[in-house]
């Protein structure tokens, strides 16, 4: 809390400029303390001050000091929105992010022209719609109103279009066609982690009968499962939870895990992500396999939704939180074996559960 | 409840391991960070090393021999025991050596695997590494009996070392060890609650001795399964030969009951004694709601009261 | 649906509707179904429903409380509603989750499986009391 390099309570008001400036130290420590060496750290500072500056005309001298660390927080918070707004979408297939370095700027060259051939092999409609999402950042629901749709159809049909535009992109980068008129139904539904769909187009059968589709289908069935059995789904329609809790279920299945247990944590993953839709209209479930200190499956769910007001309220039974349903999160707490909820009202909600190995039950 | 101190009691973790009486003088970061680390320590430990490695027949054979004196492993034939005796030597020179106990830890476990079904106890495997502990700080002794101080100070390298191995060794069978108690313990649960098809369509669960939540689990996915396997209809659990059940199995058993309705059978329960009649009235369960009927008998006829009515209105002949 | 194969069917078997769920549906699809059964019911006068929901691996608050709805909307128009295939898993992590079986008559019944829940209808049809099935409650 207390300053130790900033200038004097009983500075001149008409100095502003001077009286901001000399709240530069602390400032750096503010940002330097949360970002670290980070490139953008000085850009960070200049804000903050610039920000400061701005607003000193109606700051109390004494409240400047303060006031300059609250900004630099929030600065700092922001930026880091930014980046994780970048990172939840890199699975998507635009990249957000500059490349860096000339060598880098090639290789780029040539996925662009990749990705552009993988474009124009989509239809006008499919093309408008997702890079007026991705790229001019429209939400579903103003897109779904646009097409008379809604929101949760629209968000399913930019999952199929992502999965063909992947297909169509790998194809374009790596120069193949297709030898059979099977192998593009089964790259999507491999593409699109839809099992339904890839049993019915016989996906595993002709996996092994077609070696192009073999060597494709490793960069597809690669995409969202991290190597150190992290999983990050992005959840923003209701097609998402259904999307979740099936590839929840899948990590888990690693685990010595029974199929009642995996029932329930599907379900518990179900409850949590239409929470998300429901409150937040978009969010995230990190799912991560634990080690210690025992094996068990630990499920976040986040949202920078409006948040919960009163926690305990809401987790008492017989809390109603839509329809008139009174479950909700005190049945989710039923289902795992740890569970606890951190909610800001006006900044989001974090769910975070565990389900333990059973093993050690005595 | 508040009894259990995270941290506390767990002198069996080899990382609490604190150097062994009277010879904690300076090598104590040996103990705590890696065998292999300190100063002087390391060169002694090298030499050390050395010697074990240059003496590796004549030592093995000795604890070998140690081995048989004292009737440990009798389970074992003698080509069994040269191979893990230098299996077991080789490991824990390396140990010694690295300060890493992983590779030791990984043979250890195997090693119980292999030796726990035929009947190897706890005190044996503890008994031969402490033997062989005793048989190289004995060859130490020999070594360097003319220096007294260098002795000590490989001492003083060679037991922290020495004795982190031993609970390694010990730490993995016992562990080893509980995991097959309790997958053979599994297995008894599993035959003690048996679900019996008394007829088509009609389960028995009978429910005899003490249930604790984890063979209340068992217990449910049993009857729910055995409810799909056998298309029960109707249900009868019987809890007469339980003498008491705690809030958590009674919670438990109320929602065996309710899945088993969810996927379309009738529950009724038999021998509800008062007290758990009581328990179950305290967690909030309306018994009214709830198909108790005294005893098994009567249990039985009411279920066949609930059968043969539907047999008779869907006309099936059923010969039980 | 515009495209791929049925997630849903929908059978009349005299003046039984028969309704097979075959995948996970999502929120969306569940009301769309909802509506497109109701609307059969009415269409056909159907004096029971079954719905078959084997296939499903989770049934959530949500799911529950559609199968509830249209349960609540087939009773209004005169006809009875059997949820048949809840699989053992799926039961106990419903009950987990707080959905208490209720007896009253305006829940919706469960029967093991199809053969179960019609035959459960029949018995309804000529006025017997309801078998031993059981609905649910939130």
């Amino acid at each position: 809390m207390g300053g130790v390099d900033s200038g004097p309570d009983d500075r001149p008001a008409d100095l502003p400029a001077q009286a901001v400036a000399d709240l530069i130290p602390i400032v750096r420590r503010v940002v330097g303390g949360r970002v670290g060496g980070h490139p953008a750290a000085e850009d960070l500072v200049q804000e903050t001050l610039t920000r400061v500056l701005a607003a000193s005309a109606t700051i109390e001298p004494g409240m400047l000091e303060p006031y300059a660390i609250v900004t630099a927080r929030n600065v700092v918070a922001s930026m880091w929105r930014d980046e994780d707004r970048k990172r939840r979408n890199q699975h998507r297939v635009v990249d957000l992010s500059e490349p860096e370095s000339p060598e880098a700027r090639l290789v780029l060259d040539e996925e662009q022209g990749a990705m552009a051939q993988a474009l124009a092999r989509l239809t006008e409609r499919e093309r408008l719609t997702l890079l007026a999402h991705e790229v001019g950042g429209t939400d579903t629901r103003t897109l779904a109103e646009q097409a008379g749709s809604t929101a949760g159809a629209v968000a399913a049909q930019l999952n199929r279009t992502r999965a063909r535009l992947r297909v169509e992109y790998l194809l374009a980068a790596r120069q193949v066609e297709p030898p059979t008129d099977r192998c593009r139904p089964v790259l999507i539904a491999l593409s699109s982690a839809d099992q339904r769909r890839q049993r019915e187009v016989g996906a595993a059968q002709h996996l092994l009968e077609c070696e192009t589709c073999a060597q494709l289908s490793e960069p597809l069935l690669e995409r969202g499962q991290h190597r150190d059995g992290t999983l990050r789904i992005p959840i923003t329609a209701d097609p998402d939870i259904v999307a979740a809790r099936t590839a929840v279920r899948s990590l888990a299945s690693s685990l010595a895990f029974g199929p009642t247990e995996l029932t329930v944590i599907a379900t518990a993953v179900s409850e949590v992500c239409r929470n998300i839709v429901r409150f937040a209209g978009s969010g995230e479930v990190v799912v991560e396999l634990l080690d210690s200190p025992r094996r068990g499956l630990q499920v976040v769910a986040r949202d920078a939704g409006p948040g919960i007001d009163d926690v305990d309220a809401a987790m008492a039974d017989g809390f109603s939180t839509y329809g008139g349903l009174g479950l909700g999160l005190p049945g989710v707490r039923r289902l795992m074996d740890e569970f606890a909820v951190a909610s800001e009202p006006g900044h989001g909600t974090t769910v975070t559960m565990t389900k333990w190995e059973r093993k050690d039950h005595g | 409840m508040a009894d259990e101190k995270p941290g506390a009691g767990r002198q069996g973790a080899p990382t609490d391991e604190a150097p062994p009486n009277g010879l904690r003088d300076d090598p104590t970061a040996a103990a705590h960070d890696g065998v292999a680390a300190g100063g002087n320590g390391e060169h002694l430990l090298s030499q050390l090393i050395a010697h074990l490695r240059e003496n590796r027949t004549r030592l093995r054979e000795e604890w070998a021999e140690r081995i048989q004196e004292a009737h440990l492993l009798t389970a074992m034939t003698p080509k069994e025991m040269a191979a893990e005796t230098t299996s077991v030597y080789d490991n824990y020179v390396e140990v010694l050596e690295t300060g890493s106990v992983e590779a030791l830890q990984h043979y250890a476990r195997d090693l119980s695997e292999r030796i726990i079904p035929r009947g190897v106890e706890t005190h044996e495997v503890v008994g031969i590494v402490l033997l062989l502990r005793d048989v190289l700080a004995r060859s130490l002794f020999e070594k360097y009996q003319r220096d007294f101080g260098l002795l000590n100070e490989v001492l003083d390298a060679y037991e922290p070392a020495a004795n982190r191995i031993a609970n390694t060794v010990a730490v993995s069978f016992v562990d080893e060890r509980e995991r097959v108690i309790r997958q053979q313990q599994d297995a008894i649960r599993e035959l003690s609650t048996p679900v019996l098809p008394v007829r088509e369509r009609l389960l028995i669960l009978p429910i005899i001795g003490v249930l604790d939540s984890e063979r209340a689990r068992q217990l449910t996915e049993q009857l729910l399964t055995g409810i799909r396997r056998h298309r029960a209809k109707v249900v009868v659990i019987d809890i007469t030969g339980s003498p008491d059940v705690d809030e958590t199995v009674a919670n438990h058993l109320v929602q065996t009951v309710d899945a088993s309705r969810l996927m379309g059978a009738s529950v009724i329960i038999t021998g509800l004694s008062p007290k758990i009649a009581q328990t179950l009235v305290t967690i909030g369960v309306d018994l009214s709601k709830m198909n108790t009927i005294g005893d098994l008998q009567g249990g039985l006829e009411e279920a066949e009261r609930l059968l043969g009515y539907t047999v008779t209105r869907k006309e099936v002949s059923s010969s039980s | 649906m515009n495209g791929g194969p049925a997630l849903v069917s929908i059978m009349r078997q005299g003046s039984t509707l028969i309704a097979s769920i075959h995948t996970a549906l999502d929120d969306s699809e569940l009301v769309r179904f909802e509506h497109d059964l109701v609307a059969q019911i009415g269409t056909h006068r159907s004096r029971g429903v079954i719905i078959d929901v084997a296939a499903l691996d989770v049934i959530d608050s949500f799911a529950a409380h559609t199968l509830r709805r249209i349960a609540e909307m087939a009773r209004l128009r005169g006809a009875r509603t059997v949820v048949v295939g809840i699989q053992p898993e799926v039961a106990f992590a419903m009950v987990r989750l707080g959905m208490r079986p209720a007896a009253g008559g305006d829940h919706v019944t469960t029967a093991l499986d199809l053969e179960e829940g019609l035959a459960l209808l029949e018995t309804a049809e000529s006025g017997g009391p309801p078998g031993g099935a059981a609905g649910w409650s939130p």
